[in-house]
C-alpha cells in the first residue's frame, strides 16, 4: 500500500491539501494523490503491416492520417474544460449482455459516449498504451470474471481510477473475488458469504412468478438532485443482487439506494442460523463513491438493475396499493450514470478577487479593520457547457492557522457569489480560502493568500478628545512663558541667558515628545 | 474441439450467467405474450437502411401478428420493385427483395421477373461459394413460392446438390467455399437451406442416399450442441475474420431455419430427438426480450421456424402465476401453448407429485375449456402454505400427438402458496437470574401498544411467541430476527430460535455485556418475521432501560456509526471577528471643562500682570537695541507658533527645518539683544 501510493505522492503532491484523517482503505485515499485530469490524447497505433514498413514514405503518409484521424478524437476527449467522458471500455461476461441490457448502452450512445464492448476475458484488453489512457470510463458487467484478460488486472483498475476517471461496477449473486475485490478496494464490501442474496419480505416487488422475496422493489432512494436529478423517481427501483456494507469511517461513500428496515442478506434456500450479517438500513444496494480526485465509482450489487427486464417490467412494492407501469430502473440508472460521467454536478471555481471598498484593484495587501468586498465565480458543468451555479450555502473564510472569519457568499445567479466583510484587527499573512464540499457535487477548493498589516504610525485617530486637557496645558504654558518672557523677566544678562537654556530645553522636550505621534503631545511633562 | 482457452471460458461463464439469470426468474419458460408484441414495436421504429433489415422487421412484425405502419409497405414495395429491374443489384439484394415481396405481396411485373428468375439460375450455374448458392437458390424458392413464375425448375438438382454438399464437413460444420477452410455452424444452417431449396425446385427426384447423408451431418450438428441446466440447448457461435461474428443467437437461428426446411421437404423422419428441438425453442424463450433488432428478429423467427414444423413442435407447459395465495383461494392455473402461445392440441396435465413432500399425491388438473387452462382446485383444502417443487406431465389425448410434438417429459415448478399465519402466544418479560419473572407483559402484534421494560446485567429478557399455519399446523419462518438498536445505533441482531411448536430467545445480559460494549440506556427492540409465504410482520416491539456496569479499562469500544450524510455536508455556523474594544473614554464634556481648568491659571496670570501694570522699564530705548530685542521676541514667538503648527500638521524635518532658521536668526538677535543689557548693565555697574 505505502510503496502504491509514494510515487503518486511525489509526482503532485502540490494538490495534498488534506490529510486522509482514516486511510484505512485504498480507494478512501486515492483520491488524495490525483491531481487535476490531463488533457488525455487518444491514441491508437497501426496495426504493424509488412506493406506499411517497407517503405518510409508510407510510413510518413500513415502518420500523417493518423494524425490527422486523431484531431476530432482529441478535441471530443475528455479535458478540465469539458469534464464529461468520451469514450467508455465496457467489459462483459457474454455479449448478449450487449442485447439484454441494450437499453442502458443506448441511452449512453444517445448522450454521445463512445463505447467499446469488449470480454472481460479478452488477451488484448489494455486500459493505457503509452502512457496514455485510452478510455475515460469503465463499465465492469462482468461479475463472474476471475481474471481479466490482457494487461488489466485489479491495481490497473485502481490506477485508472486513481487517475481520474470514472468507474461502474455491478455484481450479482455470481460475483467473483475479483469484482469483489475491486469493491472492497473502493470502500465498499459485498457480503461474504457467496450464497446470500439480498431478502425483503416486506418490500419485495409483488410478482406471479418471483415468490423468494429477492426481487425487491427499493425505494430508499439518496435525497439528492445532482445524484439523482430533479425529477423525483416515483416508481420503485427494481433490484435482485447481493448486498454491500460501508465502511462508517468513510466518508467519501454514499448509499443511493439502501435496503428497507426489514432487509437481510441471507441464502434463501438455506435455513437462518446465525444472526445474518448485514440487516436493514445497512443494506447498501447501490453505492457512488467520490473520490478526492473528483474521479466517481458506481457500485451495484446487481446486474439485473440494469437490464432491459427489469427496466420495462412494470412494479408494485408489496403492501402498498400503488403500481407503476414502468419501474424506476431506466429513471435511476439513467440519472445515476449521468451524474458518474460527470454530466452533472462538476463545479469549477475561479477568478477568485478581493477589493478594498470604494477601490478598484485589488490591494497587495490589507490594514486591519479594512472594509473589503471579496468574489469568486462557480459554474456547474451541464453536459455540454458550463451553467452558473446557484446555491446559498458557499462560504469564504478568512483564514490564519483557523478561520477568523466564515461568511456565506450571496449570488447574483449568474455565477458571481460575493461577500464583504471588515478585515480583523490582527495582522498576518491571512488566506481567503473557499473550500465547498456538497453531496454530490464535485468538492472545490481555492486560496489566495494576502497579508494583513497594523495601522501606520499616522494612521492613528489624531485628536482625542480626552486629552484635551493636556493639550490645553501644555499651550497655555506656552503662552505663559512667552508672556513671562516679555514683560518679566528681561532684566539681566544672567536671566536672559537662564531664558535660552530654558527655552532650548524645552524645545527638545517638546519636539522629542511630539515626535510620537499620535500620543498627547508632552506626556512626559 | 479446437477451441482457445478464452473462448472457452467465455462460454463457462456465458452459460453461469445465462442460467442465473433465467433459472432465477422461473425455471418455466413463458411463451411469447404481449410484451414482446410492444417491445417489437419500440425495437423496429425506425428507418430501415437495407432491404434485409426491412426483412426482418416486416418478418417479425408478422410472426407476432403486430399492425405495422402503412407507409412501410410503399416504401419498401417501391424499394423492391426497383432493385428487381435494375441490373446492378446483387444476389443478396434480390433475395431479400423476394423476401419482403413475401411478406407485402407486392405488385411485381412479369418481365421483371422473368429477369430474376434467369440472373438467378445463371448465378446457380456458376455458383462457387456457399453464399453465392444460398441466395441464388433461396431467391428462385421464393419465386416459386410466391407463384410469380410457374413451372420453375432446377436444370441440373442433383449436381447442384452435390456442389453445395461437397462443402460439408466431417463434423457436421459447412465451409463458406471450397478455398476456404474455415467452417462454421452458421454455414451449416445455410447449407441446409439451400439444400432443402434445392430439392423443391429439383424437377426429378433426389438421389436418397444424398439426403440419407445429409441427415446424417444433421445429426453430427447436433452433438455439437450446447447445453445448460434448465434444458435449453443452443449452437456455440464462432469467431472467424472472414465474416462478422456470429453469436450463439445467429448460429442457433441459421440452424433451425435450416433444419426445419430440409425437414419440410424431405420424407421420412430426420430423428432428431424432441427434447433438443425443445430445447432450442427453450434457449431461444429464456433469452427474453433482446434489445438488438437482429437479435430479435433471429428470435422470433426461430420460433417461428419452430412453431410449425415436421421435426416435433415444442410445447411449453406454463404458469400465469407460481405464487398463489390460500388465503385468497387462488386456484392453479397451467398451461399448454406453442412458442408463439397458440393452443395446444387436447391433452391432459398431470400434477404427478410435489418434490419432498409427501402429502401431495397424483391428480389430473380439470381443463377450463373457456380460458383454455388446465386448473387445480383442491389446494387450499389438502396443501398448507409453504415453497413446493410440483412435477407435471402431459399426455395426449390423441397417441399420434406424441411423435408430432416435443414435449418435458416431467416438468418441475417451483410453487410458493402463501397464506395467513397466525401470531399467537407472544410475551416478553425480563426475569431474574433464578428464572422468577418479575414483569411479563402480553404482546399485540395488531396494535399500537408500545412495552417499556428495565432490566441490568444480572437479569434475562426472554420473548416467545408462536406461528401458526391456516391448517394449525406450527411454522418456521424463515426470517424472525430480533434486533436490539442503542441510542448511539449501536444494533445487536438476534436470530429467535425455535423449539418445536414456538419460538423462544432468552438474553442473558451477564453474558452479553461485552457484546454491548457496556452501553447502558435505552435499546430499542424490534422483531422482524418474515417468510416468502406468510404474512410478514416488522414490528417495534418497545425499548429496554438496561443497566449495565462501567466498562472496564480494556474493554472493546462500540464501533463507529456512520454519520449522517446529510448533516455531514451542511453549510457551517459563521464566525465574525470580534474586534478588541476601545479603551474607555470619560465623556468628552468632562474634558472640556477640564481643558476650561487648564486655561484659568493664564487667565489669573493675564489679570495680574494688568492688576499689576506692565514693567517694560529694561526694554531699550535706543533704536538698534529696541529693534533687536523686538525682533528676539518676536522670534521666539516665533518658534512658539512653529511648535503649535509642529502638532497641527507638520512633520519633524520640516519643523527642524524651519527651527534651523529661526534658531541662527535667534542666537544672532540674542547675543545681540543679551550684549545691550550686558553692555548697560555694566555701565551701570562701573556707573
Amino acid at each position: 500500500n505505502e510503496q502504491l501510493a509514494i510515487p503518486q505522492l511525489r509526482q503532485s503532491s502540490y494538490r495534498h491539501e488534506t490529510p486522509p484523517t482514516n486511510p484505512s482503505r485504498r480507494c478512501l485515499h486515492l483520491g488524495y494523490f490525483g491531481g487535476k485530469r490531463l488533457h488525455k490524447i487518444s491514441w491508437s497505433a497501426p496495426k504493424p503491416s509488412p506493406l506499411t514498413r517497407s517503405a518510409p514514405m508510407a510510413k510518413l503518409a500513415i502518420f500523417f492520417t493518423l494524425t490527422l484521424s486523431l484531431l476530432p478524437f482529441l478535441s471530443h476527449s475528455f479535458s478540465p474544460d469539458t469534464p464529461t467522458d468520451r469514450r467508455i471500455l465496457v467489459l462483459l461476461d457474454d455479449f448478449s449482455l450487449k442485447s439484454s441490457h441494450s437499453i442502458f448502452f443506448t441511452s449512453l450512445k444517445s448522450r454521445g459516449f463512445d463505447l467499446d464492448f469488449k470480454l472481460a476475458d479478452d488477451p488484448k484488453l489494455s486500459l493505457q498504451r503509452y502512457g496514455q489512457y485510452l478510455y475515460d470510463g469503465l463499465i465492469l458487467f462482468a461479475p463472474s470474471v476471475e481474471r481479466f484478460g490482457g494487461a488489466l488486472d485489479v491495481a490497473a483498475v485502481l490506477d485508472f481510477v486513481d487517475s481520474g476517471h470514472d468507474l461502474i461496477v455491478a455484481a450479482d449473486t455470481t460475483a467473483s473475488d475479483l469484482i469483489k475485490s475491486v469493491a472492497t478496494e473502493c470502500g465498499v464490501d459485498f457480503d461474504e458469504d457467496p450464497s446470500a442474496m439480498v431478502i425483503d419480505h416486506q418490500g419485495y416487488a409483488v410478482s406471479d412468478v418471483d415468490g423468494d422475496h429477492t426481487l425487491i422493489a427499493a425505494d430508499e432512494l439518496i435525497r439528492s438532485d445532482v445524484i439523482l436529478g430533479k425529477t423525483k423517481i416515483e416508481a420503485p427501483v427494481l433490484f435482485k443482487g447481493i448486498a454491500h456494507s460501508l465502511n462508517a469511517a468513510n466518508t467519501l461513500a454514499l448509499k443511493v439506494l439502501s435496503g428497507s428496515p426489514s432487509a437481510y442478506s441471507a441464502n434463501p434456500s438455506a435455513k437462518l442460523s446465525s444472526p445474518p450479517s448485514l440487516t436493514g438500513s445497512a443494506i447498501s444496494l447501490v453505492s457512488v463513491v467520490q473520490a478526492r480526485n473528483n474521479a466517481r465509482i458506481m457500485i451495484s450489487g446487481s446486474l439485473d438493475l440494469f437490464s432491459n427486464r427489469y427496466m420495462k417490467s412494470s412494479v408494485q412494492k408489496a403492501g402498498s396499493p400503488s403500481k407503476y407501469e414502468k419501474s424506476g430502473n431506466e429513471q435511476f440508472v439513467t440519472e445515476v450514470s449521468k451524474w458518474l460521467f460527470h454530466e452533472r454536478g462538476h463545479l469549477k471555481a475561479g477568478n477568485l478577487r478581493h477589493l478594498k471598498v470604494g477601490e478598484t484593484g485589488e490591494p497587495a495587501m490589507y490594514r486591519i479593520k479594512d472594509d473589503l468586498e471579496f468574489y469568486v465565480d462557480i459554474f456547474e458543468w451541464s453536459g455540454n457547457s458550463w451553467e452558473p451555479y446557484v446555491a446559498d450555502d458557499v462560504q469564504v473564510q478568512f483564514y490564519m492557522m483557523s478561520p477568523y472569519v466564515l461568511k456565506t457568499l450571496s449570488t447574483d445567479k449568474k455565477g458571481l457569489y460575493h461577500t464583504s466583510f471588515k478585515v480583523p484587527d490582527v495582522y498576518g499573512v491571512f488566506q481567503f480560502k473557499v473550500e465547498y464540499q456538497k453531496l454530490g457535487y464535485t468538492s472545490l477548493s481555492l486560496s489566495k493568500q494576502i497579508p494583513v498589516r497594523p495601522f501606520r504610525h499616522n494612521e492613528y485617530e489624531r485628536f482625542i478628545p480626552t486629552a484635551f486637557p493636556y493639550y490645553g496645558a501644555s499651550f497655555t504654558t506656552i503662552f505663559f512663558f512667552y508672556l513671562f518672557v516679555f514683560f518679566l523677566v528681561i532684566k539681566t544678562r544672567f536671566a536672559g541667558a537662564l531664558q535660552m537654556a530654558g527655552f532650548f530645553i524645552f524645545s527638545v522636550v517638546y519636539l522629542y515628545n511630539n515626535r510620537m505621534v499620535g500620543r498627547p503631545p508632552f506626556s512626559i511633562l | 474441439m479446437a477451441r482457445s482457452l478464452p473462448g472457452f471460458l467465455a462460454l463457462i461463464v456465458a452459460v453461469a450467467l445465462i442460467c442465473c439469470s433465467f433459472a432465477a426468474a422461473a425455471s418455466t419458460f413463458q411463451p411469447i405474450s404481449e410484451s414482446h408484441r410492444s417491445a417489437a414495436l419500440e425495437t423496429f421504429d425506425r428507418s430501415y437502411g437495407s432491404l434485409e433489415e426491412t426483412y426482418e422487421a416486416l418478418q417479425t412484425f408478422d410472426v407476432l401478428g403486430v399492425e405495422r405502419k402503412p407507409d412501410v409497405g410503399t416504401a419498401a414495395c417501391q424499394s423492391v420493385s426497383q432493385t428487381l429491374v435494375s441490373s446492378s443489384s446483387t444476389l443478396k439484394d434480390i433475395f431479400y427483395a423476394l423476401k419482403v415481396n413475401g411478406v407485402l405481396k407486392c405488385e411485381v411485373d412479369a418481365d421483371s421477373v422473368e429477369g430474376i428468375v434467369s440472373t438467378l439460375q445463371t448465378a446457380v450455374g456458376s455458383a462457387s461459394s456457399l453464399l453465392e448458392f444460398y441466395h441464388s437458390i433461396g431467391g428462385l424458392v421464393l419465386v416459386k413460392n410466391q407463384a410469380l413464375k410457374d413451372d420453375l425448375y432446377l436444370a441440373d438438382a442433383e449436381g447442384v446438390f452435390r456442389s453445395i454438399k461437397a462443402l460439408s464437413q466431417s463434423d457436421g460444420r459447412w465451409r463458406y467455399s471450397s478455398s476456404n477452410p474455415e467452417s462454421s455452424t452458421y454455414a451449416a444452417g445455410l447449407a441446409l437451406e439451400a439444400l432443402a431449396g434445392v430439392i423443391s425446385l429439383s424437377s426429378s427426384e433426389i438421389d436418397q442416399s444424398l439426403i440419407g447423408t445429409t441427415k446424417n451431418d444433421i445429426l453430427k450438428l447436433f452433438e455439437r450442441v450446447e447445453k445448460y441446466d434448465d434444458g435449453a440447448v443452443y449452437f456455440d457461435g464462432e469467431e472467424s475474420d472472414a465474416h462478422e461474428n456470429q453469436g450463439p443467437i445467429t448460429s442457433t437461428w441459421s440452424v433451425i431455419r435450416g433444419i426445419t426446411s430440409f425437414a419440410a421437404v424431405t420424407s421420412g423422419n430426420l430423428n432428431l430427438p424432441g427434447e433438443k428441438i425443445l430445447g432450442l425453442a427453450k434457449f431461444f424463450l429464456g433469452v427474453g426480450i433482446p434489445g438488438d433488432a437482429k437479435d430479435f428478429f433471429n428470435q422470433v423467427d426461430s420460433l417461428a421456424c419452430l412453431e410449425n414444423n415436421r421435426v416435433a413442435i415444442p410445447l411449453i407447459l406454463s404458469l400465469p402465476a407460481t405464487v398463489n395465495s390460500l388465503t385468497r383461494k387462488d386456484t392453479l392455473k397451467v398451461k399448454v401453448s406453442t412458442v408463439l402461445g397458440s393452443d395446444a392440441p387436447p391433452l391432459k396435465i398431470k400434477l404427478v407429485r410435489a418434490k419432498d413432500t409427501p402429502a401431495i399425491e397424483s391428480q389430473e388438473l380439470k381443463f377450463d375449456s373457456a380460458n383454455k387452462v388446465h386448473v387445480l382446485d383442491t389446494l387450499e383444502k389438502s396443501v398448507d402454505v409453504g415453497n413446493y417443487i410440483f412435477v407435471f406431465e402431459i399426455v395426449f389425448n390423441d397417441p399420434e400427438h406424441k411423435k408430432a410434438y416435443a414435449v418435458e417429459s416431467k416438468t418441475e415448478v417451483p410453487i410458493f402458496l402463501t397464506g395467513a399465519v397466525k401470531v399467537g402466544n407472544a410475551k416478553i418479560a425480563v426475569l431474574d437470574s433464578d428464572l422468577g419473572s418479575i414483569e411479563t407483559q402480553n404482546l399485540d402484534f395488531a396494535g399500537e401498544n408500545l412495552v417499556s421494560l428495565g432490566a441490568n446485567h444480572l437479569q434475562k429478557l426472554k420473548l416467545r411467541f408462536q406461528l401458526t399455519t391456516p391448517l394449525g399446523h406450527p411454522f418456521k419462518p424463515h426470517q424472525a430476527i430480533l434486533k436490539l438498536t442503542h441510542e448511539s445505533k449501536v444494533e445487536h441482531v438476534f436470530v429467535v430460535g425455535n423449539t418445536g411448536k414456538q419460538f423462544e430467545i432468552v438474553l442473558d445480559f451477564l453474558g452479553l455485556v461485552e457484546k454491548f460494549y457496556y452501553l447502558s440506556g435505552k435499546y430499542e427492540i424490534q422483531l422482524t418475521v418474515g417468510d416468502a409465504v406468510m404474512n410478514s410482520f416488522f414490528r417495534v416491539i418497545g425499548h429496554l432501560d438496561l443497566d449495565l456496569p462501567e466498562a472496564p479499562e480494556k474493554a472493546p469500544r462500540p464501533p463507529v456509526q456512520p454519520a449522517d450524510v446529510y448533516s455531514r455536508y451542511g453549510p457551517k455556523a459563521e464566525i465574525a471577528h470580534i474586534f478588541r474594544a476601545p479603551e474607555k473614554r470619560p465623556p468628552q464634556e468632562l474634558s472640556l471643562a477640564f481643558l476650561g481648568l487648564t486655561v484659568l491659571p493664564l487667565l489669573g496670570f493675564i489679570i495680574g500682570l494688568l492688576r499689576l501694570g506692565v514693567n517694560l522699564k529694561n526694554f531699550p530705548s535706543a533704536a538698534a537695541p529696541a529693534a533687536f530685542a523686538a525682533l528676539f521676541h518676536v522670534g521666539i514667538g516665533a518658534v512658539l507658533l512653529l511648535y503649535v503648527f509642529f502638532w497641527l500638521k507638520l512633520d519633524l524635518f520640516t519643523t527642524l527645518k524651519i527651527l534651523g532658521f529661526l534658531g541662527v536668526f535667534l542666537l544672532f538677535v540674542g547675543h545681540r539683544t543679551l550684549s545691550h543689557l550686558a553692555s548697560t548693565s555694566s555701565k551701570v555697574k562701573s556707573a
